[in-house]
């Protein structure tokens, strides 16, 4: 056994938990989760059926916590988890696996599949076995403190760029502020008009508001690889900024997996409870829509739709607010089949996106989105993830689907009203 | 006629008929066009130079536009992906150019007229382009549309 594969067999049976050795004892094999999953759907192929993805995993919790497991591996007669399986598992594990839940929720035993995966991905990481893609943004996160590489002069840039764009000023590091915002990397990079946007609406809300130069990057990396020590790294990071300006709430931006890293997870991941909320930009929209601090005019008058993001959605509880949002400003907007809480995925979540070889799966996966798009025939898709926007844009420009993609929070925002107009 | 900022800027811009807009688009994006070496940019900025002649259909608008989108969209940076700033400028400019050549028709349902998106797009270009060369964030591009605008205003 090489040393790589014995440290990935030993975090493998370090995170086997109570949960884990229930779900495998619960699953009736019905294969329900196989039609819930848009790799297996759209491909047929039955190795794509998520309980299937975690085969080694099943394994190794039989040979080392059953009795018959252990009898049979004490006489040879089981089957070792090797370096090479770990290597071909890479693609069921991490290419076609996009945390999206939806195999969770359609469970009838209620296994946590997507725990699983998670747990398998950490062994799958420790062992060496997660893709290059993720691994790059795994260690740039750690040497530069952003997956994607982004530092504080480009942030800086940008807020600059943004402020000769809209006119207001961006707030740093101010202490006492409401609301601290962060920002995902593929926001900074590809997608400057969020921040003109929040600057906007938190400009009509009169709400106090910063980003923070210590903790600018929601994206956890940490999540996507299966790296718990990565992912305390990251959410410690925005704990201690926040912590340090005084914050009331934090906004998760439009990217999925901050908000679970950070809404769900991150106090566990940090050991003790925050002394500050986090909220989704999305939640934040519907608490100023509430109050009535939205004040829009005007409306969209094409045919447009909502796409989901499932952490947003499925695994976050978010649901009505964005359609409450989409309404105030669409005068047309009309709902996929299977939209809100079994929306499915764009095919690029869970850091899918990142790997370059599994392209042609994410596209042909995307053939599950195009149906849904197909059947309401929308002029433009909103949606409220970063991630999803760019991952729905190249399956649209793949099938020539001339159908333009908006973030959701900027497009409230372009109904905002131009102060002193 | 003199451009001192934004506002102003915006104003002149959003007054000019659609085939100005365009041309003028083209002179902000041909400032930063060496950032891309797409040849679809290429085209669509050539075409929208020749809108305020009256040359220029809507069909070959619809192409150029469609030509110039999908060049945005294999330039996006993905997520996790290392940013390399100086093919990012790129993207900002296809995406420049798509604002560009935008049909008339899509024109008129965006509440920001198509030479203000298109200056603010390449504008974007030059401060990818001062990240990858870590020069700070001074972006002469603004003021240098000011003096096209005004060219343009005074002809």
């Amino acid at each position: 056994m090489s040393a790589s594969l014995d440290k990935g067999v030993r975090v493998l049976k370090e995170v086997i938990d109570a949960p884990i050795a229930s779900y495998f004892n619960s699953c009736v094999h019905c294969g329900l989760c196989a039609e819930a999953c848009l790799f297996y759907t759209e491909t047929g192929d039955p190795k794509y059926t998520p309980i299937h993805k975690l085969e080694p995993l099943r394994r190794l919790y039989e040979q080392e916590y059953t009795l018959l497991g252990r009898a049979k591996k004490a006489l040879g007669l089981s089957k070792p988890v090797t370096d090479a399986e770990l290597a071909e598992w890479q693609e069921l594990v991490y290419n076609s696996c996009t945390l999206c839940g939806r195999c969770s929720v359609v469970c009838p035993v209620g296994n946590d599949i997507v725990y699983m995966v998670r747990k398998f991905r950490e062994g799958m990481s420790a062992s060496g076995n997660a893709p290059e893609g993720i691994k790059g943004a795994a260690n740039r996160t750690v040497t530069l403190g952003s997956p994607m590489g982004v530092k504080l002069p480009a942030v800086k840039a940008q807020m600059r760029h943004v402020e000769d764009d809209t006119g207001i000023p961006i707030p740093l590091d101010v202490e006492g502020a409401e609301y601290m915002v962060m920002l995902s990397s593929m926001e900074i990079i590809n997608f400057p008009e969020y921040l003109g946007a929040i600057a906007k609406i938190m400009q009509q809300a009169g709400k106090t508001w910063t980003l923070c130069s210590t903790a600018f990057e929601a994206t956890n990396a940490g999540m996507q690889i299966g790296n718990s020590d990565l992912a305390r790294v990251i959410v410690s990071r925005i704990v201690d900024g926040a912590e340090r300006l005084k914050v009331k709430t934090v906004i998760s931006p439009e990217c999925g997996h901050a908000y679970t890293a950070l809404r769900w997870e991150g106090a566990n991941l940090v050991g003790r409870p925050f002394t500050f909320e986090v909220k989704h930009i999305i939640e934040v929209l519907g608490e100023f829509q509430a109050a009535g601090l939205l004040k829009t005019e005007g409306k969209e008058t094409d045919r447009l739709t909502f796409h989901d993001p499932c952490q947003l959605a499925r695994r976050g509880g978010v649901i009505q607010q964005q359609r409450s949002l989409m309404n105030q400003v669409a005068a047309n907007f009309v709902e996929m089949p299977d939209a809100g809480f079994m929306n499915w995925c764009c095919g690029g979540g869970g850091g899918a996106s990142a790997i370059e070889e599994g392209e042609e799966l994410r596209l042909e996966a995307f053939k599950k989105k195009k149906s849904q798009l197909d059947a309401v025939k929308p002029d433009r898709l909103v949606t409220a993830c970063a991630n999803c926007r760019i991952v729905l844009e190249e399956g649209l420009e793949h099938y020539q689907m001339d159908i333009p993609v908006i973030g959701l929070t900027e497009m409230i925002a372009e109904h905002i009203p131009e102060q002193g107009a | 006629m003199a451009i001192q900022n934004d506002r102003d800027f915006k104003a002149a811009l959003t007054a000019l008929e659609v085939p100005q807009q365009r041309a003028l688009a083209a002179q902000f994006v041909r400032r930063v066009q060496g950032l891309s070496g797409d040849p679809r940019v290429l085209t669509a900025v050539e075409l929208a130079a020749r809108a305020a002649f009256g040359t220029v259909t809507e069909a070959e608008l619809a192409l150029a536009a469609q030509a110039a989108n999908t060049a945005r969209v294999e330039s996006f940076t993905q997520c996790g992906k290392e940013t390399d700033w100086t093919a990012q400028a790129g993207h900002f400019v296809a995406k420049a150019a798509v604002a560009c050549v935008r049909p008339a028709a899509e024109a008129a349902k965006n509440t920001e007229s198509l030479a203000w998106d298109a200056a603010m797009q390449a504008r974007m270009a030059r401060t990818c382009q001062t990240v990858a060369e870590g020069s700070g964030t001074d972006n002469p591009e603004a003021i240098e549309q000011y003096r096209l605008l005004e060219a343009l205003l005074n002809s």
